[in-house]
């Protein structure tokens, strides 16, 4: 009896072309949005690198000029100096062959063209440049003798604040927008989910009723239903892994096999929520699609698909909703599992994932199961 | 031996303060088509709804094949055959899948099964379509399919809830027919519908229901005694005047008269030879009519003079 429904379930739910096209054209259409959009984003970062700046600098002060010496040092450039007069400065900005000019003269000030991320970048350069000079100087005059820890103390705070890697991961926030896709795509298993409680209840569809009056058992119907459902999302959601994986080449890490089991479980719990939904009676079909999809997007907005901070946002407002948030739940297992060597958190991730979607199942079944309806 | 089939008691079904079913009772024995005939929003549906324990009721008692009847009575649902009002089935499965489905929440044996499904394709007449999806069938033939699903595994209990709606007349007299035959193969039928030349051509054990309650109940021929009317003389006739009109109202078996629009309705009860002495009244009077015709009653008239009004909507 289970094999019989469960057979008929996978035929009848992969010839539905709502699936195709909301869980596999729709993510594989959305992704590749985001990549294009970012791929921008990242040949612009590339500009942002080094900063074309004229430096005038009459006095040939030696201590701006190593500082300015070290930064064009480093691997990845901050500054492009050219030393250059006034005139020839001010000619060189006019023609944008450089984003700014720092005038020393005492103290550096800064002359830009245009307000942007290039002359924040200079701006901050120099107002940092003048505070510190200014520290120094204050000391020299109350006591010389502290001047060179003072001096230690700036290259301490510099060393401490260096970057430090904590894994070989992909850190690149980029990435957190294809988590959310993949997140998203995993709950639209919900509408996938509704679709159980609808085609299995009497008092929602004319095929419920007529199937609680079979003398199949509805938690036999039920288990199948779910059981064909949790199979069709789940091939789902190996073919958005896939897409994103290997046809837009995004960096999930090495430990792809997880990557797979993590989408698995993900795409269960879209299921079991959808299912849930849809066993709580007192909802009319229409209103529980709409439930079930507005859900489904919020709680995907929550975790960040359409802003890149809002999980970080949220974890400093009410932290206790990332860790329920099915959406932030997955985004945080793949994340997880990318970045870290240590599998503790991601664990956590998973546990909670699971767990969830039992609790979903169970009390979907005891919402629906052996049960006489008010009204038809 | 007690041969009923269904038997309900004092059933009462409320919807806040509408009361859809009004301490109803019914008793269905085996090998009849009962029909349950009633205007939409009668309870026919309810009943039935009832009888399947899909829907909760306040008071009664509801016994089918002798046994009490609740959602998890699967030994009793395995003999029962239900076609629903509106078309149940999926529409991503073909013809043969959708009653290969519904067969298969009955009958394990898978080449069992393949018998039953075929012998049910051949019943309604869609061996030309069994790899059809029903988007694909007109509306007749989706009745066709709907009905195969409900009847492919063989149940002794078929319960049918207006299978003919908005269905061609040709499917009409294939779906009527093959009532009749199931019946034939020893199936108890329950058919509900409110086209009374349905009900009246079928069905053997009629009730009638109105507002929840049944207000009458037997054969055709036994609820057509229960009324005054034995026949009704209508007579096209153009310029009737009263004095006329009250020599009709006179004659003997003559209970009532109505000229309407052009038509003279002369009901009788009881007599023999009413018609010839309506055309005698004619021929003295020396009137010109057009059409004359005498009707037996309908169930309308049993339904009409029971309750006051027609058992057909408007829109019927």
């Amino acid at each position: 009896m289970f094999l019989h429904n469960l057979k008929y379930e996978l035929l009848s739910s992969l010839r539905v072309k709502d699936i195709l096209i909301w869980l596999i054209l729709f993510p594989v259409a959305l992704g590749t949005f985001f990549k294009i959009a970012f791929s921008n984003v990242y040949n612009e970062t590339t500009k942002f690198d080094t900063i074309p700046v004229a430096v005038t600098d009459e006095a040939q002060d030696q201590t701006l000029r190593s500082v300015l010496d070290s930064l064009q040092e480093q691997e990845e450039p901050l500054l492009d100096v050219t030393y250059a007069d006034k005139e020839e400065a001010e000619k060189m900005l006019r023609d944008k062959k450089v984003n700014g000019i720092i005038t020393a003269d005492g103290k550096l000030s800064l002359t830009v063209a245009e307000s942007d991320l290039r002359s924040s970048i200079l701006s901050s350069f120099v107002k940092e440049y003048n505070s510190r000079q200014q520290i120094i100087k204050d000391c020299i005059m109350r006591d010389p003798s502290k001047a060179q820890d003072v001096i230690a103390s700036f290259s301490e705070e510099t060393a401490s604040l260096r970057e430090i890697p904590l894994s070989s991961g992909n850190t690149d926030y980029m990435t957190d927008y294809f988590y959310n896709l993949l997140a998203m795509v995993a709950l639209f298993g919900s509408i996938t989910g509704l679709h159980i409680t609808i085609n299995n209840q009497a008092d929602l569809s004319q095929l419920g009723a007529r199937k609680c009056c079979s003398p199949t058992p509805k938690s036999i119907s039920l288990a199948a239903s779910l059981t064909g459902s949790y199979i069709v999302h789940s091939i789902c959601m190996l073919f958005s892994v896939t897409f994103v994986r290997f046809g837009l080449q995004i960096d999930m890490g090495s430990r792809l096999g997880l990557v797979y089991l993590t989408a698995l479980l993900a795409g269960i719990l879209g299921v079991s929520l959808g299912f849930f939904v849809g066993s709580v009676g007192f909802l009319s079909t229409s209103v529980k699609i709409a439930v079930s999809t507005a859900v489904s997007l919020i709680l995907c907005f929550l975790s960040g698909l359409m802003i890149a901070n809002m999980k970080v946002r949220i974890e400093s407002i009410c932290p206790w909703f990332n860790r329920i948030n099915p959406a932030a739940v997955i985004t945080n297992s793949f994340y997880y599992l990318n970045v870290y060597d240590d599998l503790s958190k991601y664990g956590v991730c998973m546990i909670t994932m699971a767990v969830t979607a039992l609790v979903f199942d169970i009390l979907g079944i005891l919402l629906t199961r052996r049960k006489k309806y008010a009204s038809l | 031996m007690d041969n009923t089939v269904v038997k309900i008691e004092n059933l009462v079904k409320r919807y806040g303060q509408l009361i859809a079913l009004d301490h109803l009772d019914l008793e269905i024995k085996e090998g009849e088509i009962f029909g349950l005939l009633g205007p939409n929003g009668s309870g026919k549906t309810t009943t039935i709804n009832c009888l399947l324990s899909l829907l909760a009721f306040d008071k009664g008692n509801i016994k089918i094949f002798g046994r009490e009847m609740t959602p998890v009575s699967y030994d009793i649902k395995k003999d029962i055959g239900i076609i629903m009002q509106n078309v149940a089935v999926f529409d991503e499965l073909s013809v043969y899948e959708n009653i290969d489905y519904f067969c298969g929440l009955y009958i394990s044996d898978k080449a069992k099964r393949k018998q039953y499904v075929e012998e049910a394709i051949r019943f309604v007449g869609l061996e030309d379509f069994v790899k059809f999806y029903p988007k694909k069938l007109s509306g007749g033939l989706l009745r066709r399919l709907n009905i195969a699903c409900g009847i492919a595994h063989k149940p002794k209990l078929i319960i049918l809830d207006e299978p003919t709606v908005a269905v061609d007349p040709q499917s009409r007299n294939k779906i009527l027919e093959g009532i009749e035959e199931l019946n034939r193969n020893g199936a108890t039928i329950i058919y509900t519908s409110h086209y009374m030349e349905e009900v009246e051509q079928i069905c053997t054990r009629i009730a009638i229901m109105d507002k929840g309650r049944k207000i009458a109940e037997g054969s055709k021929d036994e609820l057509k005694r229960m009324i005054r009317n034995t026949e009704t003389v209508t007579i096209e006739i153009i310029g009737l005047s009263d004095d006329v009109l009250n020599e009709f109202a006179g004659l003997p078996h003559v209970y009532d008269t109505k000229y309407e629009d052009g038509k003279l309705s002369v009901f009788c009860s009881g007599g023999k030879h009413n018609l010839i002495r309506i055309m005698d009244v004619l021929r003295k009077n020396d009137l010109s009519f057009g059409r004359v015709y005498s009707e037996l009653p309908t169930l309308n008239d049993v339904f009409l003079e029971i309750t006051g009004k027609d058992l057909r909507d408007k829109e019927d």
